[in-house]
C-alpha cells in the first residue's frame, strides 16, 4: 500500500500492471464525447491531514493525529483538529482530504441533533449514541460514495467506549468502504511506521486487555515521534484523545512531539568512507 | 356563526359571503379545547410548561413527552391536534437543517417563525388539505458566536398562520387564566425582566399552569417543564432537571392550594430515569 | 443530449487565469485585502491593471484567484444570496455566512471550478476584522490573514515573520505592500499595481501602489 493520499483507492501496479490513465482521462459527461457517458467526480485529494493512529487499552482507546492540513508539499494550514468528539463517548479521527472531512464534520453535526431530539438526558428511552452506531452510518456512507464513484477521499479511526456495555471500540473505514478492526489501527503512513510499535505492545486483544493507559499513551507518543521523524507532510504538533470508560474523554488539542534524539548526527561523517 | 351550515364551512378555499375561512376558525376550535401550554420569557431565556391531562391510566407516568425540540436552541409546545403539532416541528427541523446548511450558523428565531408561519398558512387555501388544529408556542435563545447581546425570543403559532412575538403567552383551555396570570406576573411594578430568572421563571409557569387547572380539577394531569436559557443550559433547549421541577411544583402547590393531589407525588417518583 | 458540443478540456487550457498574489490581513480596526493586478492567457498578460477585489457586501469583501470566469461566476452568486439574504431578514449578513456560502459552492462543484478564494469583512457585531480562506478542494479555514495565489507561495516564511497581531492600519498597509511587492517581483503570473481595500467600522477604503511605489521599498 501506498500511503500517500494521492495514490489511494488507485489499484497497485504490482497488482494489476500500470494504471491506466485512459480511464481517469476518459471524457466525462459534461465534455465533446457524450457517448461514453462516463461521469467522473473528484479524482484527487487536495488539502490533506496525514496519519491518524490508535490503540485500545484495558479500559479504552487512546488515539492521535497531528494538527496540520498539507496543500501538496506546502504545510499550509497549522492547528487544523482532525480528532473530533461525536456524542458522549465517541472520537473520530479522520486523516485525507480536508475539505471532505468538514463535510462529514457537517453531517455528524446533524446526526447528533436529530438523534437527540428526542433523546436527550431527561427524556423519553434514552439512548445515546454509541461508537458502533457512528462507525456503521459513516461506513455506510463511505462505501455508498465510492459507490457512486464519487468517494470521500477519507481513511476513518472511529474510536470510543460503548456507554452501556463498557466495551472498547476500534474500527476503521476508507473512502473504499472497507472496514476493519484490531487492537492498533493507523491509517497513512501510520499503517506502515506506527502499527509495528503498537502491535509490539499488543498484538492481540488479549494483550490489549493487560495494556495500562500510560502504555497506551506512550505508545501513541512513541508513534507520533517516529511519524514525525519519518513523514513528510506531518508536524511535531498534535492532538491526543483517551477515551476511558470511567473518565470519559480526555482530549488536549495541543501536545508536541518530545524526547527526540537528534545529537547522534553529529558524528555522522560523508555517507560512506569519508572520515572527515 | 350566520354562515355556519350553509356550505360554506365544508371548504379550506371557499369563503363565506361575510369573508371567513370557517374551517380554520374550526382549527381554533380543536385547540381552544386542547391542553394548556405556557411560555414565559425571562432575562436570558424561555421557558415552557404543558399541563398533561391523564387520558388514560394505563399511560406510563413521566414519557409520552410532550415538548419538543426543534433545533439545539429552540423549544416548542402546542396544544391541540399532537400529531399536527409532531408535524409542524418536524417541518421546523428541517427549515433548522436547511438554513444551518446555507448559511453555517444556527437559525434566528424571527426566520424560523417565518418559514413556519408560511408553512402553516399555506394549510388554509387548498380545499385537498385541512389547516392544521394547533397554536405553536416555540422560542429560545441564540447564543451569539461573537460577543453580541442576544435577547430570547418567544412566538406563538396560530392555525391561520399568523405568528407573533410575546413576552409571555398561553393557549389551550386554560388560556385565559393563564394569559390574565401572565399579564399579572409581568405587569407588577417590581417586576423587572433583566432581574427575572430562569429559575423564577420556571416556579411562575408551574404555578401559572397549576392554577389554570382549577377549572378542570375534576382531571388528574401532569406537569412538563422545560427551558432554554444562556445561564442555566448554555442556550440549549432542555428539560428542567427534577430538583428544580420538583420545587417549582412544590412552589405552585403552595400558592395556588392545589397541593394535596396525589397523583402527581406519584408521577414525580418516575421522573429521573 | 443534442446540441452543439465543445471540448471544455481544451477551452479550459486556454482559460484566462489569475496567476495572483493576494491576501487579506486582519488589524486593530478591521481588515485589509490586497492584490496584484495581472491576469494571464498562458505568457500573455491579458489585462494588466485587474481589480481581484470583489465586493460581496458592503462589509464583506473577496480576493479572488484561479479561473477568472469561475472565480466571477461563484462571486456573483453569492452575491445574489447576500442580497436576498438582506431582503428576507433585513439586515446584513455575517462574515461568517458569506463564507460559508462561498465555501458550499465551490465544495459542491469541485469538479468543475478552479477557485482559490479569501473572504475577508468586517464583523458589525464583534467589531473586528475576519479572514476565511477557501481553497481549491472547497474546505474553509478561518485565520489571522490569509495569503493565496502563485505569487503567495514566495511569501510564506515573510508573511510568518512578520505579521504581528493588532497592528495599526499603517502598520498593516506596510506589512502587506511588502509580502505582495516580494510576490510580485519573484511571480511571473503577477504583477502590475498592488490594489488594496480596508474595510473597518467606518466603511471601506480603496489604495493603490504603482510599481514605482512598491517596487523599491
Amino acid at each position: 500500500m501506498n500511503h500517500d493520499p494521492y495514490s489511494w483507492g488507485r489499484p497497485t501496479d504490482s497488482m494489476y500492471g500500470q494504471y491506466n490513465s485512459q480511464i481517469a482521462n476518459a471524457p466525462t459527461s459534461l465534455e465533446g464525447n457524450m457517448a461514453s457517458g462516463a461521469n467522473q467526480h473528484t479524482t484527487s485529494p487536495i488539502v490533506t491531514g496525514t496519519s491518524v493512529v490508535a490503540i485500545k487499552y484495558n479500559n479504552g482507546v487512546v488515539m492521535a493525529a497531528d494538527n496540520l492540513a498539507s496543500y501538496g508539499s506546502l504545510l499550509r494550514f497549522q492547528g487544523i483538529e482532525r480528532l473530533h468528539k461525536v456524542g458522549k463517548t465517541t472520537m473520530v479521527g479522520i486523516s485525507g482530504d480536508v475539505s471532505d472531512m468538514q463535510y462529514l464534520l457537517e453531517i455528524l453535526d446533524e446526526l447528533t441533533i436529530e438523534h437527540n431530539y428526542d433523546n436527550d438526558e431527561y427524556s423519553d428511552n434514552v439512548d445515546e449514541l454509541q461508537p458502533d452506531y457512528i462507525f456503521t452510518y459513516l461506513a455506510n456512507l463511505m462505501y455508498h460514495r465510492r459507490t457512486k464513484m464519487n468517494p470521500l477521499w477519507n481513511a476513518l479511526i472511529v474510536s470510543g467506549v460503548n456507554s452501556k456495555t463498557g466495551e472498547p471500540f476500534l474500527q476503521y473505514v476508507n473512502l473504499l468502504g472497507v472496514k476493519y478492526s484490531s487492537p492498533s489501527i493507523a491509517t497513512g503512513f501510520g499503517a506502515h511506521l506506527a502499527i509495528p510499535l503498537l502491535r509490539k505492545l499488543a498484538d492481540s486483544e488479549e494483550e490489549a486487555q493487560k495494556l495500562t493507559k500510560e502504555q497506551a499513551i506512550q505508545g501513541i507518543k512513541d508513534s507520533m515521534r517516529v511519524l514525525f521523524y519519518r513523514d513528510t507532510r506531518s508536524s511535531k504538533n498534535y492532538s491526543l484523545a483517551v477515551i476511558d470508560k470511567d473518565s470519559g474523554i480526555t482530549y488536549d488539542n495541543d501536545v508536541n512531539v518530545e524526547d527526540m534524539s537528534w545529537k547522534f548526527a553529529k558524528d555522522i561523517r560523508g555517507y560512506g568512507t569519508q572520515k572527515v | 356563526m350566520t354562515s355556519v351550515g350553509t356550505g360554506y364551512d365544508l371548504s379550506n378555499s371557499v369563503f363565506s359571503p361575510d369573508g371567513r375561512n370557517f374551517q380554520v376558525e374550526y382549527a381554533g376550535k380543536a385547540v381552544e379545547n386542547g391542553s394548556t401550554t405556557v411560555g414565559l420569557k425571562f432575562k436570558d431565556g424561555v421557558v415552557f410548561a404543558v399541563e398533561k391531562t391523564i387520558t388514560n391510566k394505563l399511560l406510563v407516568p413521566g414519557r409520552n413527552r410532550k415538548i419538543q425540540t426543534i433545533d439545539r436552541h429552540v423549544g416548542c409546545c402546542y396544544s391541540g391536534l399532537i400529531p399536527d403539532g409532531k408535524h409542524l416541528v418536524n417541518r421546523g427541523r428541517e427549515e433548522a437543517s436547511s438554513f444551518k446548511k446555507t448559511y453555517g450558523k444556527n437559525i434566528p428565531l424571527y426566520a424560523l417563525s417565518e418559514r413556519l408561519s408560511q408553512y402553516v398558512q399555506a394549510y388554509t387555501l387548498y380545499n385537498s388539505v385541512r389547516p392544521f388544529g394547533i397554536a405553536a408556542i416555540f422560542g429560545g435563545v441564540l447564543k451569539s458566536e461573537n460577543g453580541g447581546d442576544n435577547k430570547p425570543q418567544l412566538y406563538m403559532l396560530e392555525p391561520n398562520g399568523s405568528c407573533f412575538g410575546y413576552k409571555g403567552i398561553a393557549s389551550g383551555k386554560g388560556r385565559q387564566t393563564a394569559r390574565s396570570e401572565i399579564e399579572k406576573l409581568i405587569s407588577a411594578d417590581d417586576f423587572d425582566i433583566e432581574t427575572f430568572s430562569a429559575k423564577d421563571a420556571v416556579k411562575e409557569a408551574a404555578r401559572i399552569i397549576y392554577l389554570a387547572h382549577e377549572d378542570n380539577k375534576d382531571k388528574d394531569f401532569e406537569l412538563e417543564l422545560s427551558w432554554c436559557s444562556l445561564s442555566e443550559t448554555d442556550g440549549l433547549h432542555k428539560f428542567v432537571p427534577k430538583e428544580i421541577y420538583d420545587e417549582a411544583v412544590q412552589y405552585a402547590k403552595e400558592e395556588t392550594g392545589l397541593g394535596e393531589d396525589e397523583d402527581s407525588e406519584d408521577n414525580d417518583e418516575d421522573m429521573d430515569e | 443530449m443534442n446540441g452543439i458540443s465543445t471540448d471544455i478540456q481544451h477551452l479550459k487550457k486556454g482559460e484566462v487565469n489569475l496567476g495572483t498574489s493576494i491576501m487579506a490581513v486582519t488589524f486593530k480596526d478591521g481588515v485589509i485585502l490586497g492584490a496584484d493586478s495581472r491576469t494571464s492567457t498562458g505568457a500573455y498578460i491579458a489585462n494588466r491593471v485587474t481589480d481581484k477585489l470583489t465586493r460581496l457586501q458592503d462589509n464583506v469583501w473577496c480576493c479572488r484567484s484561479g479561473s477568472a470566469a469561475d472565480t466571477q461566476a461563484v462571486a456573483d452568486i453569492v452575491q445574489y444570496h447576500l442580497n436576498l439574504y438582506k431582503m428576507q431578514f433585513e439586515e446584513d449578513a455575517n462574515v461568517k455566512t458569506a463564507a460559508n456560502l462561498l465555501k458550499t459552492l465551490t465544495y459542491n462543484n469541485k469538479d468543475q471550478l478552479s477557485a482559490g478564494l479569501i473572504v475577508a469583512g468586517f464583523d458589525k457585531q464583534s467589531k473586528k476584522g475576519e479572514v476565511y480562506s477557501i481553497p481549491l478542494g472547497g474546505s474553509i479555514h478561518q485565520q489571522p490573514y490569509a495569503i493565496a495565489g502563485s505569487g503567495s507561495t514566495f511569501i510564506y516564511g515573510y508573511c510568518n515573520k512578520n505579521y504581528k497581531e493588532d497592528m495599526t492600519k499603517e502598520e498593516t498597509i506596510d506589512f502587506m505592500k511588502h509580502s505582495l511587492s516580494q510576490a510580485i517581483k519573484w511571480d511571473g503570473s503577477s504583477g502590475g499595481v498592488i490594489r488594496m481595500v480596508v474595510l473597518t467600522d467606518n466603511g471601506l477604503e480603496r489604495l493603490i501602489f504603482y510599481p514605482e511605489d512598491y517596487e523599491n521599498l
